[in-house]
Order: structure tokens, then sequence, then C-alpha cells
């Protein structure tokens, strides 16, 4: 138990330290600031200008995939700078099995194309891309 | 596998065929499902017989262990000696034949697939029974053969009385199950196996004769073996469990189940050959039973319920013989037993079949020349019954009565209530007959016996009539018995005279008129006697008042109880913390993060407070 | 790697090249006959290739798989179940319509990770396959993607799964500050020097046990249980009780033999608490269920407490093999059960009338409109309560003849307790079943192709094998269980 305080007692320290700075600084905020509830109290406050619209603007969902696509195979190429640069030690073996790797890799390309994870507009999971006009058509 | 594995199999897929198929099958494939698989199971059985009288070698087989414990393997496995031989040859052989019968008995019944599959389940576990080789496997046959005797019995189960004589029929077993059950526990603490042979071993070794533990084991035994053979004080549910169909009756309730008793203390003898205090009472039960169920079956009027009650009697001479030691001639009963009886049940069953389902012999009568083959049926059945000489009851009765009569002390008295028994049973019989085929004709039989009635009941007939003969293989299995032949002439003389006497007796009463008991009868003394046999010596209401209403009036003093409260209070906390519980699962992904955390924390805690 | 690595690795290449194949056929060729098809086939060729994979066992294929006789029973286990599973999708999915191809693809790829696992011998592969299981199956649940309660157990699972593996990963740190390695057997060299109550490696396997107990649903980590069941497909859901539990319980198990960890004791006296606390809040959270999907998974809480017993026991080294054979034979007989449990639901929520969430009164009468779909109910939950002849009553049996030699009677006493409470709530759906059916109740449509039926037969099959035969596979556990030891 000893060899645990000794080891444990700058981590409480730390731990009552950090609650102790956030409730100064939610204590101090309450203490020294106005109590009173006016229209423009809630109103973010921008320079003096009014703020328009709302901030929950929809992104369409393509960004996000596009960038998750990108985020994924990017980091794959650290595999295949991993192999580069050992090329020659690796030899056939590691040869073939980047290859593999790339392949499969490659796959996953042709998967996203042909399932239309790439295409603009509204989604279904057999990619054919039916845009509002061709449903519209279609009804 | 081999050969042996399918005797029982063959019936149990046929059943579990038959289950499944019961909506879509024909009655005509049904019929060759259930009375071929038996058929088929007696064949091979017939060819282990072969062998075994050929080359005389115990057979074993084991299949697959089941579970494998420290020193507790239980196996499927099977042990084939000249016991199970018999065992096996009745239960397929007759079997056969009342499947067969129930071909045409059932034949308008909307329920003939399930009929089938529960005759060939019954089959299946009874076979499973008399093969295994160890007791676990044996109590699981036992147990089957249960389940199926309540189905059976309750088959038509519109009918609530019929409900109500099977669950009859299942709780006054149970209570003989339990006692069983707790003799197999004592056995396997005390023995550490349960494997039959290896058992009896053990016990000669570890037990000394009439200590206190082979006497409470071999109790325990003889517990299961009385409530599933219908003894005193458990036969309450045989009369009730008539309510089945006919060829159920013939085949569960005379042929093979209600014997499970006696093959199971056969099966066990050694132990029992330890506590010569659990024979004696054996033996003292068996001839208690014999002559109450005898005058119980005097006093009745319902066909089925005579036969039940001689049922129950000749299963107490079987008690008799292995209470006094002789072991083959109680099994060689069982086996004579089977054959009049299952003879007499079918016979029975046709009388029935052909009158609108009628019970009472006093509307019956004289049936003799309008139904020929039941007839002759009836009459050899009854003849071995009442055990005339030369008949194959008569064999049995007499080996049982001289095995009775060497036993010294108690010896001539065992004997002479079983000569008493052998007189009433004589007198029942035959009074049997002598109202249902003589004399007037009450009802007219609406149809004939088909082929497959009477072909089972012919073959019966001629077992029933020459069964006498057939040798057993028994003297491996069982210690040889005492020396009958330095036993007086004259006993044997009035063995072969008293079911003489008995016919006789029967013959002036209830056909001649020349002897009338209408005096006795009809004095009040004797209404009254009759009506009590009727009742069979009011056990029923005795249990009811001795047993069932203080047990009933103590649960509804107990309703309001502190006992109840307890069990009670088990079930609200039950409750109260499944409300508890339930209320923190409330959905919300937020607290199940904080649960997680906080059991994190839980769990940190323990390890830093106990870390070094 | 050689020829051999190779064939040691055949139930996983076989999966990873079906895996494949399925996408470029999605691609190119959408047709889920076709898909299903390749997926089964798929599924049923690895468990065929483990015959072969067998020749060459056991051999460490790199230092992070292990193909030994374990890893290749219970990969076959996983695909089996994989391939049962997507035969009783085939008729749920397709009366659901919408693309459901992927569905199979993602199948595949979580039996993978499931086998990963089976195969781990490695801290870096233990996560590699957890994580390749889990995010197949945070997509398979949400995978009838219309409905809300779906989305709503795919996300919880996604969020609570993602914090358990960030514990189990900072464990996974703490780990290799202590030992330098995360190699099983590696570790046990270093662990070995190491005083049991080292503080870092405390808390750092008490942060893996929390990982991992998430995953199995160990109390007070189970929360999660009720809610992604319920909302999850009737398919999915069974998989995810049944191989996504197998699966994390063999690596445990791996992991707690190969570096020794049983003689920590007072991390074993923490499993065991946990085992406590599933046992008795399991049952008791499953007693009055009316959905029978969520009874189902606190049923999974408690029997997963009862399994984590064997680990307690198994901190005895004389009673360790006989409690590890117990608990390995307990999966194998808990998963067919729960397969078995959650195909029923699959075959009644198949039909047209897409119900999904069967209540118990959904079930009423079962018995006499769909008498061959109730017995495989009845089975199972039979094998669920431990009654004589099932699957669940050997495995129990085992479970608790394990726990008696040792000697552990409180667990014993609360698995007694919680075994008594699962009687009551098991047989509550088959008096459910054997109910008279009124007479204008509109009874759920079931599937009935000649698949399906064929399906049932073989389960209630294997489960009453499993019962009445079990010698066979015990002996067999037995023998690659001495060359684990």
């Amino acid at each position: 138990m000893s060899g645990a305080d000794t080891s444990l007692w700058p981590f409480v320290v730390y731990f009552f330290a950090v609650l102790a700075l956030v409730a100064t600084m939610l204590g101090l905020s309450w203490l020294l600031g106005q109590h009173r509830a006016n229209a423009a109290t809630n109103v973010p406050f921008e320079s003096g200008a009014l703020s328009v619209g709302s901030p929950q603007i929809h992104m369409a969902v393509e960004f996000y995939l596009i960038a998750i696509f990108f985020v994924i195979f990017d980091l794959e190429t650290v595999f295949i700078f991993a192999w580069a640069v050992a090329f020659f030690e690796l030899g056939w073996a590691g040869f073939i099995s980047i290859s593999i790797f790339i392949l499969l890799l490659g796959v996953a390309l042709v998967y996203e194309l042909r399932s239309g994870a790439l295409d603009w507009g509204i989604k279904t999971r057999s990619g054919a891309p039916t845009s509002t006009l061709t449903q519209e058509a279609q009804k | 596998m081999n050969s042996l594995s399918l005797i029982p199999a063959l019936p149990l897929v046929s059943a579990v065929l038959l289950m499944i198929g019961s909506a879509r099958l024909s009655k005509r494939v049904v019929a060759i499902f259930g009375v071929g698989s038996v058929g088929l199971s007696a064949l091979i059985v017939a060819s282990v017989a072969q062998d075994f009288l050929t080359t005389g070698e115990v057979q074993t087989a084991t299949l697959w262990a089941w579970i494998s414990v420290a020193n507790f393997t239980p196996g499927i496995a099977f042990y084939i000696d000249g016991l199970t031989v018999v065992m096996m040859s009745v239960i397929t052989g007759v079997g056969f034949l009342i499947h067969l019968y129930s071909v045409e008995f059932m034949e308008s019944d909307e329920s003939f697939a399930r009929y089938f599959s529960y005759m060939n389940l019954f089959v299946a576990a009874m076979l499973l029974l008399v093969m295994a080789d160890n007791l676990l496997l044996l109590y699981l046959g036992w147990e089957g053969v249960g389940v199926c005797s309540y189905l059976l019995v309750g088959f038509w189960y519109r009918d609530p009385n019929n409900g109500a004589a099977a669950r009859k029929a299942f709780v006054v077993t149970r209570i003989g199950d339990t006692a069983m059950a707790l003799g197999l526990f004592l056995l396997f603490t005390e023995l550490g196996t349960l494997q039959i042979q290896p058992l009896m071993a053990a016990a000669n070794v570890q037990w000394s004769g009439g200590g206190t533990l082979p006497v409470l084991a071999t109790a325990l035994l003889l517990g299961g073996a009385v409530g599933k053979s219908a003894q005193l004080p458990l036969h309450t549910w045989l009369p009730d469990a008539m309510a089945g169909p006919t060829p159920v009756s013939a085949l569960i309730h005379a042929a093979t189940m209600v014997t499970a008793g006696v093959y199971l203390i056969a099966r066990t003898h050694e132990l029992f050959l330890l506590a010569p205090a659990t024979m004696q009472a054996i033996a003292w039960l068996g001839v208690a039973t014999v002559l109450l169920a005898a005058f119980a079956a005097l006093a009745q009027n319902d066909i089925k319920r005579i036969l039940a009650y001689s049922t129950i009697s000749q299963i107490g001479y079987m008690f008799l013989a292995l209470g006094v030691g002789a072991f083959s001639a109680g099994i060689f009963h069982l086996m004579t037993h089977a054959f009049f009886k299952a003879l007499l049940f079918l016979g029975a069953g046709a009388v029935i079949h052909c009158l609108h389902h009628e019970h009472n012999i006093f509307k019956m009568g004289g049936l003799r020349t309008r139904l020929p083959v039941v007839f002759a049926s009836f009459l050899i059945g009854s003849a071995a019954l009442a055990a005339l000489p030369f008949t194959s009851g008569f064999y049995s009765k007499d080996s049982i009565l001289l095995a009775a009569w060497a036993l010294p002390d108690i010896g001539p008295i065992l004997w002479a209530g079983g000569l008493l028994g052998a007189l009433i049973t004589a007198i029942y019989s035959f009074r049997l007959v002598f109202i249902v085929f003589f004399g007037e004709a009450n009802t007219e039989p609406d149809k004939q016996v088909g082929w497959k009635i009477a072909v089972p009941l012919m073959v019966l007939c001629v077992l029933a009539a020459f069964g006498g003969w057939i040798g057993q293989p028994l003297s491996e299995v069982f210690p040889a018995t005492a020396d009958f032949h330095n036993v007086a002439h004259s006993v044997e003389y009035i063995g072969i005279a008293i079911p003489l006497i008995g016919l006789l007796i029967a013959y002036l009463v209830f056909l001649g008129g020349q002897l009338s008991v209408s005096k006795l009868t009809d004095s009040s003394l004797g209404k009254a006697l009759q009506n009590f046999w009727r009742d069979g010596w009011r056990l029923d209401a005795l249990y009811h008042n001795l047993l069932v209403r203080p047990f009933t009036g103590l649960a509804r003093l107990c309703r309001n109880e502190p006992v109840d409260i307890f069990y009670n209070s088990i079930v609200s906390f039950l409750r109260w913390s499944h409300r508890g519980l339930v209320s923190l699962q409330t959905g919300e992904l937020r607290w199940y993060a904080t649960t997680m955390v906080f059991g994190l924390l839980l769990l940190v805690a323990i390890m830093l407070r106990n870390a070094s | 790697m050689n020829i051999d690595d190779l064939q040691g690795l055949l139930p996983l290449l076989t999966l990873a090249a079906g895996a494949t194949a399925l996408m470029l056929q999605i691609a190119f060729a959408r047709n889920i006959k076709l898909t299903s098809f390749l997926a089964v086939a798929t599924l049923l060729a690895a468990t065929l290739s483990i015959v072969w994979a067998g020749e060459s066992a056991p051999r460490f294929v790199t230092p992070l798989l292990r193909a030994d006789k374990l890893a290749l029973v219970f990969s076959a286990l996983f695909c089996v179940a994989g391939a049962v599973t997507a035969i009783l999708s085939m008729d749920y999915l397709n009366n659901r319509g919408d693309e459901p191809e992927e569905y199979f693809l993602l199948l595949v790829l979580s039996t993978l990770g499931a086998c990963v696992l089976a195969y781990a011998s490695h801290l870096a592969s233990l996560l590699l396959g957890l994580e390749l299981m889990s995010v197949s199956l945070y997509a398979l649940i949400a995978y009838p993607d219309k409905t809300k309660l779906p989305l709503e157990a795919a996300i919880k699972y996604l969020v609570l799964s993602g914090a358990a593996s960030a514990t189990m990963l900072f464990g996974f740190a703490l780990l290799y500050a202590t030992t330098g390695t995360l190699q099983f057997s590696a570790m046990a060299q270093q662990l070995a020097n190491i005083d049991t109550g080292n503080i870092t490696l405390l808390v750092a396997s008490v942060m893996i046990v929390t990982g991992l107990g998430f995953k199995l649903s160990l109390v007070p980590f189970h929360m999660w249980t009720p809610d992604v069941y319920d909302g999850a497909p009737a398919p999915v859901a069974g998989y995810l009780a049944s191989v996504g539990k197998a699966a994390v319980f063999v690596v445990l198990v791996r992991w707690f033999i190969a570096s020794n960890l049983f003689r920590f004791s007072i991390l074993i006296d923490c499993i065991a608490l946990l085992a406590i606390l599933s046992m008795l809040a399991g049952n008791g959270l499953a007693l009055l269920q009316t959905n029978i999907k969520r009874m189902l998974a606190y049923s999974s809480v408690a029997h997963m407490g009862y399994l984590v017993i064997i680990l307690v026991v198994g901190s005895d080294l004389a009673h360790r093999p006989l409690a590890i054979e117990a608990g390995m034979y307990y999966l194998i007989a808990y998963t067919a059960t729960t397969i078995a449990a959650f195909g029923l639901l699959t075959l009644l929520s198949a039909g047209k009338s897409q119900k999904e969430n069967i209540q118990l009164h959904d079930v009423s009468g079962l018995f006499w409109h769909q008498p061959l779909y109730a017995c495989l109910m009845l089975v199972a939950l039979l094998s669920l309560a431990g009654i004589p002849l099932t699957a669940g009553f050997v495995a129990k049996f085992y479970l608790i003849s394990s726990a008696v030699s040792d000697g552990r009677w409180i667990l014993l006493g609360s698995l007694a307790i919680g075994s008594s409470i699962g009687i009551y709530y098991y047989l509550r759906v088959v008096f459910y079943m054997t109910r008279r059916v009124e007479e204008h109740k509109n009874i759920p449509e079931a599937a009935h192709g000649l698949i399906e039926k064929f399906m049932t037969c073989t389960l209630i099959a294997s489960i009453l094998l499993l019962g009445i035969v079990p010698q066979s596979l015990m002996e067999y556990l037995r023998s690659i269980l001495q060359l684990v030891n």
C-alpha cells in the first residue's frame, strides 16, 4: 500500500488541481458576471453585428464520404511506404505481399466506384444515383 | 452400432417419425410403421435369443459414454443375459401381437398415428429399461414408460375422468419413483458406481448381509418397484388406469410395464439377498396383495377392472416368488402371466369392441356362440389364470407355491395365503367366463372380429396354453433355488386340486345355480362386504381421507401462514429486484457509458486497494 | 512465411478471398441469389479447409497468430454459425428488399474477424480481430436503415464499443509498459518475474478485462445488450450473441492461459465478482421480460456470467484442464443454442408482415400452427435452461462439476439461484407456445421454405446430439486442450 501511496499522490494532487481550476473559473465568472436577463443576454456577441441564419448548416454527406475515403486510402500509403523503404530486404515475398495489398485496395476502389459512393446525388446501395428529377419522373 | 442397439432404436425412430408425420401419413402407412418397427425388433430379438441360447454368453454393448466426470461415467450401454433375453422376448413378442391387434381395434380412432407413436415410444422405453447395464439408463427407461403410461391412460383426453386417471397413475407411481431415485443416490454414494454388475459385486464385498445399508437401499428400490408394479399400498392407480384403450391395458398394464418392478428386483437380486428383512417384506407384501386384489376382483362388474385387480394379484405372486428367493419362478410367472393376461385383455377388448364399448359383464352374456374365437381365447386365458393343470399358469404358479412352502418358518403361512389366493382366482376368472359367455344374451354384437384381432388372439392362446413348457435360460443369472423334490406329494396334490375346486364353485354358483349365494350376498353384511370389495377395500377413500385431505387441509391452513410468507417474499423480492434492475435500463447512452465508467472505477479501486 | 504457414491460415485466407470475390460480384453483378450462395459457399469452404489446415497445426504463423487445434475448432464453429445465420437470413432479407447483398459481405467479414480472434496469440491480432468483427457488426446491426430502432442500436453499440476498445487499448499500453511485449507467451515470461501486487499490471489487466467484458456483456458493462439486440435484425442479434461472444471468450481464455494471468489472485477475484453480478443481475433482468429478444439478451448476460466461472476455477492448476474443457464445451453448446433461439425469431419475422420484436403473445399457440418451429424454440429454451438430454444440460453439468471440484461455493450458489430464476422465464415462453390460439388473432407469418425447415431440423438435431452424445466432442476437446495447456 505504501508504494502505491507514494506513486499515487501526484495524481491525486493533479486531479484535485484540475477540479479546483475548473471550479475557480466557473465560480469567478459567476461571481463577477452580471445576473440580468435582457432580451440580448443570450445573443452571441459578434462585434456588435447580429448573427444571421442557423448555424446548423446541412452539408451534403458526400463531403464526409470523400473525406473518409481520403483518410482511409491515405493511411494505406503508410504501408506501401514502409515496404518501399525495405524493398530489397523484403525481396519477392514482400513484392507478392504488397501486390496482394494493392490489389485489395484496387478492389475496394472498384467497389466504391461501382456502388456509387463517389457519385454526387441521392444514394442507394445499388449505386444507381437517382436524382430527385428521375425519382419524380418515375412517379 | 450393432444389432443390439437397433432393438430399442427401431421403435424409437418410428415413434418420432409418427409424431412428426402424424398429420400427413395415411392410416395404412402409420400401421406399417407402428407394427413393422416392433415386428422387426422382435425378429432381431429372436436372433439375439437364438445366439444366446446356443452360446450362452452374456453380451454387452457400450454405445457411448454419456458424460464422464471423475468416477461418474454413466454410459449408454446394454447388458444382455438370460433375464434380459426373456424380458426382451416378452416385450417385443407380445408387444408385436398387441400392436397388430391395435390396428383393427383403433382403426376408427381419429388419433391413430398418435396412438402408435406413443405405443412405439413405450416399447422403446421398456426395452431400454430391461437392456440397460446401469441403473441410470434403467431409470431413464423407467421414467420413459411412466410417461408413456400417462399419455396412453389419458389417451382419450377429452373426457376429464380419463385425464384424472392418467394423473393418478402418474402421481402414485411418482411416490415410488422418488423412493427409487433416493435408492440410486444412496447406492452411488455408498458404492461409487451405478453399473449393475460391478455394483452388485461391490455390494457383496463391502456390505455385510443384514446390515442397515443394504436393507435401506433395497427398501428404497422396493419402493420404486411397488409403485410401478402396483403392489400394496401403491396399487390404487392400476384399476383406474383401465381408462386407456384396451390394448394399452394389455401391453402396459398387464404384460410389460407393471412387471418392471419385478424385473428391477430380479435384476438387482444380489443386493436383495444381502437384506433378508427386505426379502421377507417382499414376500408378505406379495401375499397380502394377492389376497386383497383377488377379493376385490371377485366383486367387480366391469370386465376390465376384474382383469386389473387380477393383474395386481398375479404380480403379487411374482413378488411372493421374489421374496422367497425363487427368482426364476417369479420371472417364469412374469412370462406366462404376460401371455395369458395379454390374451385376456385382448379378448376383453374384442368383446368391448364388438359390443358398442360395453364394460359391464352383466350386460353381456351368451357370447359363446356369437364370438367363438373370443370365447376360446377367454376360456384358455382363464384356465391359465386359474392355473388349471397343464396350462402355462399352472407350472409357474405351482413352482412359486412350492418355493414358498420350502421356506422355513413362515413358508407354510405364505403357501397357505397363496393357495387361498389361487382358489379365489379360479372363482373370479370363471365367474367372468360364465357370466360373459354363457347364459342369456343381453347385448347383440354389432360386428365380428377381423383377422388382425383373431391372429394375435390365437397365437396368444397357444402361448397361454403351452407356454409352461418354454424353458428359461435363467440358471446362470440367479442362484440355484432349494430343491423341491423332497416336498411331500400331498402339497403338490393340494396345489393341483385347489384351482379345480375353485372352478367347481364358480360353476355351481354362476352357471349351474345349484349353490345359491344370494342369501349370503343379500344379507346386509354380505352386501356391505361386496361393496367394500368392489371399491377395492375402500383404499382409495382411505388414502383420500388419510393423505389427500390432511394434505389439502394443511395446504389450506398454510395458505396465509408464515410458510407462505417466506415463499411469497422470495417472489416479491425477485419481482422487486427485477423492477429495480429494469429501471436502470433507461435507454440513454450517457447513462450506459456512466455505468461502464463506474464499473471500471470500481475494479480499479479494488486493484488499488489490494496492490502492494 | 512458407507453405505450411499458409496451410495453417487456410480458413482465414478462404474467408478473405471469399470476401473479396463477394465485393467484386456485388460491384459488377448485383444478384441476391448469387451473393447469398457465394457467401454460404465461402463459409462452408472455410469450414472444410480446416480439415486440411489441421495437418500443419500447431504452429505459430508469425508471432501474431497461432494455428492450433483450438483455433481451428472454433474457426469451424464460427464459420458454420456464420453459414447458418446466412441461410436463415435469406428469407428475412428478401422480404425487406433494398439491396441486401452487402449484408452477406459484412457477415463473411465479421466471421473473418471472429476467426482471427480464435487464432490470436498477440494483443495486436486480438485488437485486429475484435475490430474487424465489431465494425462489420455495427453495419450489420444498422442494416435495415429505414427504421429508427436499428440505427439507434447501432449508434449505441458503436459509441460504447468504441469507449470499451479505448479502455482496452489503454490497458494494452500499460501492459506493454510493464512487460515490454504484446505477445502472449512472451508476456508470460515477463509476468513470471513480476510481483503479483504490481499496480500497473493489475490496472492494465483490469482495463483489458473491462474492454473484453463489455463485448461479453458482463455486469456492469452489460447495459447496451438489450437495446442492441432489440434493435438489431434477429439474425444479426443471434450472430452477435453467439459468435460475437464466443470469439471474445476464446481469446480471453487463451490470453489467460498463455500469459498465466491466473497467478494474480486479486484479478481472479474481480472476475468472480463480475461473474456473480452477471448471473444474478442477468437473470433478474430477464425475469419478467415480455419481449423475447430482450429476454434472450439478458439471459445471454447470465450465461456469460456462468461461463467466466471457468476462469476463476482455472486459477487452480489442478482443476484447470477440466475447467477449460468445460468452458469450451459450454461455448459450443451455447453457440448452437443461441443461434437456434434467435433462428426462430428470424423465421417468425421473416414473413411479409416484417414483424420485428417478437413478444410473448406473438408466440402464443405456436405449437398448434408451426409445430416444427415451436419444437426448435422448445429445444433451444430447454437447452438454455439446462434440462437433461440437451446440450445445455451437459455444458452446465461440466461447468458445475468443475466448480464443485474446486470448491467455489459462492459462485455455485449464485449459479444455482440464477439458473432457478432462469427456468421461470424460459418455461414461460414454452407455456405461451402451448396456449390455444384465439380465433381472430393474427399470427405472425413465418418463413416456410424447404431450406428453413431443413435448417430447423439440423439445429434441433445438433442440440439434442450435443446433449445425448457429448462424449466424443468432449474427448476431442480434452485432447486438443492438453496441447494448449
